[in-house]
């Protein structure tokens, strides 16, 4: 994989398995779930890295490795030149200070008897920041920041809105002012009407505080939207990487295609127009993932190619296709031009037999 | 031919501590054939109007305390129960957000589908069986005959679901209330589904109720469009109208604050400012009133009934030729509409 200056995070061939154990007495081991199964990215210093793909596909374990919440089973973290990857105790407190996490869901991410103040506060107490009273005022701060009203350090997390309380998680996140923060689904469990609040916050920090996002969502409209550059995930592997431009114009792993095809636009003169590639069967289990490439069970370009025997047999390594755009497909190129890209891009007229 | 007809429905709900006003007075039709979509979002209703319509709300807590629902001749909301539980399934019937809740855990979905066959279709056991190999066929369950014997937690989320809508169109009801059927369900599955509740309902002519809260699934499915707020259908109209120009300052401002997949232009979001309503305080005045950028004094005193766009239309309240009605005093233009903002320069709250 290609590696470029201004990186600050660089993850190479990360694994993450979960022992499966079983017996009552002995515990035996009898198996993984292999979560994250080989990933390789990089995270430039000031973007929006945006990872997407369907539940289990192991985006939350991506994340939580990096942040090193999990210790990963294998592979490489570099963040800011410093490997993470085997990192322990006072070393690893160090580092945590610049990467923060935002958790999906508001309403189980906060302790329910702390107040506001105490949860904004905690970090920086934890890393040792500032006088009491500095980090009162810094608490005030980082609260007019996000949008809460500061007269409400006394209060509850049950007492605030869902919206709300994502905004004290993203104060929380703030506090020790981290160079990196990965956000783990924002804004999937809040209201439609009040997920735009929390959107609009976050990339006028990261303007202010030149923050680097990770930003982990299934929802590829709000990735479309945030993200410059989207890694695009598949039962613990990087199916497609590049910039947002070329994922939506132009995607080149038969999987992306389909993605991005399932998803609804709000639009009935578009949707009336549109055509679907409908995936068969279920998303695989990461237990035991489908040999050679894991997407062939359900690729509708492998039927179309006449069921090649590499697709059940190699697995496909990440390639570059063109500069930035690295894609794990044995026959990329037929992807390019085909009318299953245009059906998704926009461009050109439907074909005119329904694909798939 | 009009089915359903839901008129100044208000249902609340008793708790220890405050009363819910779940439904505010909701009225719609619904005739045979034609997918109707409600929007709105959490807490505004959705699932408690079709909950009411079936007459499950969670008892004791869950009222009816005014309106009617009536399905052809039969007045629901007056039946006696056994008469209701007749019609449940056979005439209307539901898919619900969790399928777990209505399945029976300890029965195998081929005993579920047989049972409501022979119960209420009148078939021997081996006629039922062979319908419901057929139905699970339909609903694309591969090798339906051996997963007859199967409990409903070994299926995946996906195969539930559509084991799900087999059982609600095992008697071939005339409507279909399909809850939030995708939502929890990943996009490459739900485009699955979508399609199949599509096929089905043309081939049999069902109508449906859609709930939704998104405005992608509503644009591809439905022909007409309920948006509710604080309990109140606050617009209606066609689908294809509504989303081209909505009028109704909380439509126009869910469609200003999601992000579009095929937008290449990366425009701002216009969030819809403040909290969504607390239903446990009465309505006075305009539910949207305290989030609205387009408020005016007369709105906080008026709660505004849902008329025409175009004043003086005469009603229609089904198919294709609907008339866009909304529930608003100051209703946004195009021009405002594209805006996400009022453009008068008097008043307002923004
Ligand atoms: N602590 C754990 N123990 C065992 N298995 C786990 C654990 N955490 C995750 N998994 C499994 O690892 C796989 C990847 O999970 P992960 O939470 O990373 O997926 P995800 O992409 O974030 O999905 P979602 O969109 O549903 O959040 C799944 O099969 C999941 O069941
Ligand atoms: N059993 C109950 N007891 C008390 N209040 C209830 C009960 N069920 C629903 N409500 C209230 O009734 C109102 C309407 O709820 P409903 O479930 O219809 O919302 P919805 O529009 O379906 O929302 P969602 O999108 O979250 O499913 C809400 O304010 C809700 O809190
Ligand atoms: S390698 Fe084969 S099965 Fe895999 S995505 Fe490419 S064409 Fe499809
Ligand atoms: S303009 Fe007035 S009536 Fe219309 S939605 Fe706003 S507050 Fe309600
Ligand atoms: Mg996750
Ligand atoms: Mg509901």
């Amino acid at each position: 994989m290609s590696t470029s200056d201004g990186a600050l995070l660089r993850v190479e061939g990360l694994r993450v398995y979960f022992p499966i154990k079983s017996g009552i007495i002995l515990e035996r081991h009898v198996g993984d779930v292999r979560a994250v199964d080989g990933v390789d990215f990089e995270l430039r210093r000031g973007e929006t890295l945006g990872l997407v793909g369907e539940s289990g596909c192991g985006k939350t374990t991506t994340g939580r490795a990096i942040v090193r919440l999990y210790r990963p089973t294998a592979g490489s973290i570099r963040f800011d030149g410093q490997e993470l990857a085997g990192l322990e105790g006072e070393a690893l407190r160090r580092v945590r200070r610049q990467m923060q996490m935002i958790f999906q869901d508001p309403f189980a991410s906060l302790n329910p008897r702390m107040t506001l103040g105490s949860i904004v506060k905690e970090p920086l107490t934890i890393h040792g920041i500032g006088s009491p009273k500095e980090r009162e005022g810094r608490v005030r701060q980082l609260l007019e920041v996000v949008g809460l009203n500061p007269g409400f350090v006394n209060r509850y997390p049950h007492e605030f809105s869902g919206g709300q309380r994502q905004r004290i998680g993203v104060a929380r996140a703030l506090a020790v002012q981290p160079d990196l923060v990965v956000a783990d689904e924002p804004i999937s469990a809040l209201d439609v009407s009040i997920q735009a609040q929390i959107l609009n916050l976050l990339e006028r920090l990261q303007g202010e505080f030149g923050l680097t996002y990770l930003f982990i969502a299934h929802d590829l409209s709000v990735v479309r939207h945030i993200s410059d550059r989207v890694a695009v995930m598949y039962v613990g592997r990087i199916a497609e990487v590049a910039s947002s431009r070329d994922i939506f114009l132009g995607p080149l792993h038969p999987y992306t295609v389909a993605l991005l095809s399932a998803i609804p636009i709000p639009d009935p003169a578009v949707e009336a127009r549109r055509r679907r590639i409908i995936l068969k069967g279920d998303v695989p289990n990461p237990v035991a993932p489908p040999p050679g490439c894991r997407f062939h069970t359900r690729c509708w370009l492998r039927g179309r190619l006449g069921n090649p025997a590499e697709c059940e047999a190699v697995d496909p390594r990440v390639r570059d296709l063109a500069a930035g755009h690295q894609v794990a497909c044995h026959f990329a190129e037929q992807v390019d031009g085909s009318a299953e890209q245009r059906l998704v891009t926009g461009r050109g007229a439907p074909p005119a037999s329904s694909p798939a | 031919m009009v089915l359903l007809s839901v008129a100044d429905l208000e249902v609340r709900f008793h708790t220890a501590d405050a009363t819910v006003h779940a439904v505010n007075g909701v009225s719609f039709e619904l005739e045979e054939g034609e997918t109707l979509g409600l929007v709105g979002e959490s807490g505004c209703g959705k699932s408690v109007t079709s909950l009411a319509i079936m007459r499950l709300l969670p008892q004791p807590a869950g009222r009816i305390t005014g309106g009617t629902v009536t399905f052809r001749d039969a007045i629901l909301t007056e039946l006696p129960e056994d008469e209701m539980r007749d019609l449940r399934g056979k005439e209307i019937a539901m898919v619900f957000q969790d399928p777990m809740t209505s399945l029976n855990p300890v029965l195998t979905v081929g005993e579920q589908l047989t049972e409501t066959l022979m119960a209420h279709r009148q078939m021997t056991r081996q006629q039922a069986r062979a319908r419901a190999v057929a139905l699970l066929e339909m609903v694309g369950i591969p090798r339906p005959a051996t997963r007859l014997g199967a409990y409903p937690h070994q299926f995946s989320g996906g195969m539930r679901q559509r084991v799900m809508i087999a059982m609600a169109l095992a008697l071939e009801p005339k409507v279909l209330i399909a809850d939030e059927p995708t939502t929890a369900l990943d996009v490459t599955i739900q485009a699955q589904i979508l399609d199949l509740v599509r096929n089905l309902t043309a081939d049999f002519g069902t109508a449906v109720i859609l709930i939704t809260h998104d405005l992608g699934v509503v644009a591809g499915m439905t022909g007409r469009v309920n948006v509710m707020y604080a309990g109140f259908v606050v617009e209606t109209g066609t689908t294809a109208e509504l989303f081209a120009h909505p009028r109704h300052p909380y439509t126009v401002g869910l469609l200003r604050s999601i992000p579009r997949l095929d937008d290449t232009r990366h425009e701002d979001l216009v969030p819809i400012e403040g909290q969504p309503p607390d239903m446990t305080v009465a309505p006075r005045g305009c539910p949207f009133a305290p989030r609205c950028a387009w408020r005016e004094e007369r709105c906080v005193a008026e709660n505004p009934a849902l008329e025409p766009v175009v004043p003086g239309t005469p009603i229609v309240t089904t198919g294709p030729g609907a008339t866009h009605r909304a529930a608003c005093w100051y209703p946004a233009t195009d021009e405002e509409a594209r805006h996400g903002a009022p453009l008068r320069a008097a008043g307002g709250a923004a």
